[in-house]
């Protein structure tokens, strides 16, 4: 045992294994070998990187539409990844992102064209609705976990493929036929002017829907730094036993990150209808819902950075469609790049690092071990 | 010595590590074929790591394994198997859809052609094993259909099936009732008369003096005797197991117990399994006094103190009075805000928090119990002034409020824990092992520390493996053993050998029959 023989580590000169020095260490790195990999990429497609590159930062910020498009996509990115923030920073995997953006998406289309509100009222009904039907999606894997302890990986994962299939079914059988109109696209009409989000940029695409994000994710900041409730959601998180000795409603809280991750993944799809669609269009999101959760990884859960990252991301999407146009590159390279920066940042060094640290330790540790025992022995 | 003279099986100076900690500290086992060699030792002396370097499941740091003659390096625990290894876990390995045969044959099926499984040739050999050995298992019954006690002949059955000549039994008492363990014991004896080798890991003195021809005892990773029951006492053999040089002593006055704080009544606790762990528990808590609880690990201390604590629910008739209210399956919730602390034996994971700073450590609990001005918003000026008594008045050696809990030393963090459950103004203190694993320096000031708060009044609960610091600070001691507690007198009344035996189930209170 340890009694007896506890010290108190000695800091190292150069301790390479924590602090913020490895953060800035493995995000500078992670960007310089994707420049490398992106340059290798084009380089082999026949293009000039340069002006790939070039092209890709004129398309994100060149003009007032550009840096509004750039906006208009970091939108969807602010609102998942701080779904995703809330439910990773304490302890619950909320996979179910992209189910709960498409069910929001699609009450917000629904009351959006169906119901007459008054304006504006109308467009804070849709948003409402929209991150309520989140919840209620989120509410379904809570109780599984809650009361009968099936982990909410597979849950939440599975209700995706549930909620995307069941509004295109409704779309398609019912919403489309009641109209009694004829379309190619399995898709709802556009939603009333009432119901939309103000343009943030005007004549762009971004809308108040980016600034909705920034709020959300300052609010997520401020819960879990300033609030007591947050200190107890982050307790829940790291660790739950703790937090149940220490006599937090672990039931209750656990409930209330379900609730919240939920509210935010059926609100990121109501934006998507209210300023950015403006209807229900069957597979409109591509994979948003999943690139929140990969962003929530990239600022390790940080709030405030995930809104640069969202920014970048957003800049990045609308930057590689300008590349497209430009060269003969396909925007997918650019995709593939941001893919691997994920991999990359998301590497343990810290791990690997102490891997090797601790059979250096372990050796010596045992060098003296068999010196002392074998000095006990020869007596 | 006996240097010359070849044994069956010899593990030669075992060294194994996991990180700082040293489990096997050149560790010699020496067993004579078709013999029970009991090995004992508290938990956490060494034992189950020993055994699972011997059934190939952990390399050895250092050292040899040698079976009749032969030097042997097992690369995993199949090749162990095939070794002549066997070993029978404390918790059954088995499958509960799966029929006995199915279980008993599994992974090692014999086959035709090399692909389909020969159930017919399976059949025979199993029946055979059984006939010879003298087992009565329905071959055919579903695992999760039959008792415990044949679940265990199963897993005998299992490990003969693959061929073992040394089968390794790791507690295999703690889930038998007492005609189950007459039954088990019948089957070792016939095991040895056939030829087999049987180590047996244990800790209750009674199976060892029952059947054992010899016995090697393991203390903190290291043997502390080696020797024959017919040569020992009980008490020897307990001294050997737990007895520590005192190397220190507690400052502690004599106690006017005031009122009671904590009642419990009928006490019964069961596991997951519906195994009894806490039996008909009867005891008292007066304010200014510190009950002392001692006991080996695993007697069901656990499940005592996480029902009182609102952390496992109590079996029906039982009833824990708080100040006179029924707090029977309440919350810890409810717990903290009636006023009851608990410093968890687990200091890392229900005591403390490693991945969170020094404050938000400090005031876990605090903040249910007494709360802050504001309900919202976390108020930093309250929250260190609170944190820094804390740190102040327990000596705790931190760089800072925002330092993580885990850059720690143990003794530090057990200070950090030990400050913020005692300056809050809770009526009672449950503590599990207060000074585990913490440096001589530090046990003094945690004891000196509680032995202050029972001089404001206040009531402590004291579950410890430690014997030594149940006798230094308890003004009442009891023993727990299989669930039963056992009262062992007042302050000083008893001596720690007297203890140690009511601890090992030895002595004239015959609970284990």
């Amino acid at each position: 045992m340890t009694s007896g023989n506890e010290t108190i580590a000695k800091p190292k000169r150069f301790d390479l294994t924590s602090g913020i020095w490895v953060e800035v260490a493995r995000y500078f790195f992670s960007f310089i070998g994707v420049l490398l990999l992106g340059a290798l990429l084009i380089y082999a497609q026949g293009e000039d990187p340069l002006k790939a590159a070039k092209l890709i930062v004129a398309g994100a910020f060149g003009n007032r539409v550009a840096i509004g498009n750039s906006f208009r996509w970091a939108t969807p990115c602010l609102l998942t990844g701080a779904a995703a923030i809330v439910a990773f920073k304490s302890g619950v995997n909320n996979l179910g992102i992209e189910g709960q953006m498409y069910l929001g998406a699609f009450i917000a289309a629904v009351i959006g064209y169906f119901y007459k509100l008054p304006a504006g009222v109308h467009m804070i009904v849709c948003l409402v609705a929209a991150g309520f039907s989140g919840v209620i999606w989120m509410i379904i894997p809570a109780v599984m976990r809650l009361f009968f302890r099936i982990n909410e990986y597979i849950t939440t994962m599975m209700m995706n493929f549930i909620a995307t299939l069941f509004c295109d079914f409704f779309v398609i059988w019912v919403i489309i036929p009641s109209l009694g109109i004829t379309t190619t696209t399995a898709a709802t009409p556009n939603i009333m002017k009432g119901a939309r989000l103000p343009s943030l940029i005007k004549g762009t695409s971004a809308s108040w829907g980016f600034l909705l994000g920034i709020f959300c994710c300052v609010f997520v900041y401020i819960l879990y730094r300033y609030t007591i409730q947050g200190y107890e959601l982050k307790q829940v998180g790291e660790n739950l036993k703790f937090a149940l000795v220490g006599g937090v409603n672990v039931k209750k809280t656990f409930l209330s990150i379900f609730v919240l991750s939920g509210f935010l993944g059926g609100l990121a799809g109501g934006v998507e209808v209210t300023g950015g669609y403006y209807r229900y269009v069957s597979g409109f999101s591509y994979t948003m819902g999943w690139e929140g959760i990969m962003i929530a990884n990239i600022c390790k859960q940080n709030p405030i950075a995930l809104i640069f990252v969202s920014i970048i991301w957003g800049a990045l999407k609308t930057g590689a469609m300008n590349m497209e146009r430009g060269t003969a590159l396909n925007r997918l390279t650019v995709n593939l790049l941001q893919m691997i920066f994920v991999i990359l940042v998301s590497i343990d060094f810290e791990g690997i690092f102490k891997f090797f640290d601790d059979r250096i330790n372990k050796k010596k540790e045992l060098d003296k071990i068999i010196r002392q025992t074998g000095a006990q022995n020869a007596n | 010595m006996q240097n010359e003279e070849q044994h069956y099986l010899e593990m030669r100076n075992i060294v194994k590590s996991f990180g700082p900690l040293i489990a096997n500290n050149n560790i010699t086992l020496k067993v004579e074929k078709a013999t029970v060699h009991a090995l004992i030792g508290e938990n956490g002396a060494g034992k189950s790591t020993l055994m699972n370097i011997l059934s190939g499941i952990y390399k050895p740091d250092y050292g040899e394994i040698i079976i009749d003659g032969k030097k042997m390096h097992f690369r995993n625990s199949f090749d162990a198997a095939k070794n002549g290894i066997g070993m029978v876990f404390q918790e059954f390995m088995l499958f509960d859809d799966l029929t006995v045969i199915e279980n008993i044959v599994y992974a090692y099926e014999k086959t035709r052609y090399g692909m389909f499984i020969d159930k017919k040739k399976n059949r025979e050999k199993v029946e055979q094993i059984c006939r010879d050995y003298h087992f009565n298992i329905p071959l055919d019954a579903k695992v999760s259909e039959i008792p415990v006690s044949l679940l265990q002949q199963v897993e005998i059955v299992k490990v003969l099936y693959k061929g073992a000549e040394i089968i390794i039994l790791d507690e295999p008492t703690s889930v038998l009732t007492p005609q189950g363990v007459q039954g088990l014991f019948k089957a070792i004896r016939f095991l040895i008369k056939n030829g087999k080798t049987i180590i047996l890991i244990t800790h209750k003195l009674k199976e060892v003096f029952a059947i054992a021809d010899e016995i090697t005892v393991l203390r903190d990773g290291k043997v502390t005797g080696n020797v024959k029951p017919s040569e020992i006492t009980e008490n020897e053999l307990a001294n050997m197991m737990v007895g520590r040089e005192v190397l220190l002593e507690a400052d502690k006055d004599p106690v006017e117990p005031g009122e009671v704080i904590l009642e419990v009544k009928n006490l019964t606790v069961k596991d997951k399994e519906g195994v009894v762990r806490v039996k008909n528990v009867n005891f008292d808590v007066h304010a200014g006094e510190i009950v002392g609880i001692a006991g080996v690990a695993g007697s069901g201390q656990q499940f005592l103190v996480e029902a009182l604590f609102g952390l496992s629910d109590a079996e029906k008739g039982s009833q824990i009075l708080f100040n006179g209210k029924d707090i029977t399956n309440g919350t810890p919730r409810d717990a903290r805000l009636m006023g009851i602390g608990y410093i968890p034996q687990d200091r890392l994971n229900a005591g403390g928090n490693p991945q969170g700073t020094i404050w938000e450590n400090a005031i876990m609990g605090y903040h249910v119990a007494h709360g802050f001005k504001s309900k919202v918003f976390l108020d930093h000026k309250e929250i260190d002034e609170f944190s820094d008594r804390v740190v102040a008045q327990f000596n705790v050696k931190t760089q800072g409020l925002n330092e993580k809990l885990k850059s720690l030393s143990g003794g530090n963090i057990q200070k950090l824990i030990v400050g913020r459950e005692s300056i809050q103004d809770n009526k009672l203190l449950i503590i599990e092992d207060p000074t585990r694993g913490i440096d001589v320096g530090a046990i003094e000031f945690v004891w000196e520390k509680l032995l202050a708060i029972t001089r404001e009044g206040k009531g402590i609960l004291l579950v410890s493996h430690e014997l030594n610091e149940v006798m230094q600070l308890s003004d009442r001691i009891y023993v727990i053993y299989n669930g039963v507690l056992i009262e062992a007198g007042n302050y000083h009344e008893k001596t720690e050998q007297e203890i140690g035996l009511l601890m090992l189930g030895g002595g004239e209170d015959d609970v284990w029959k």
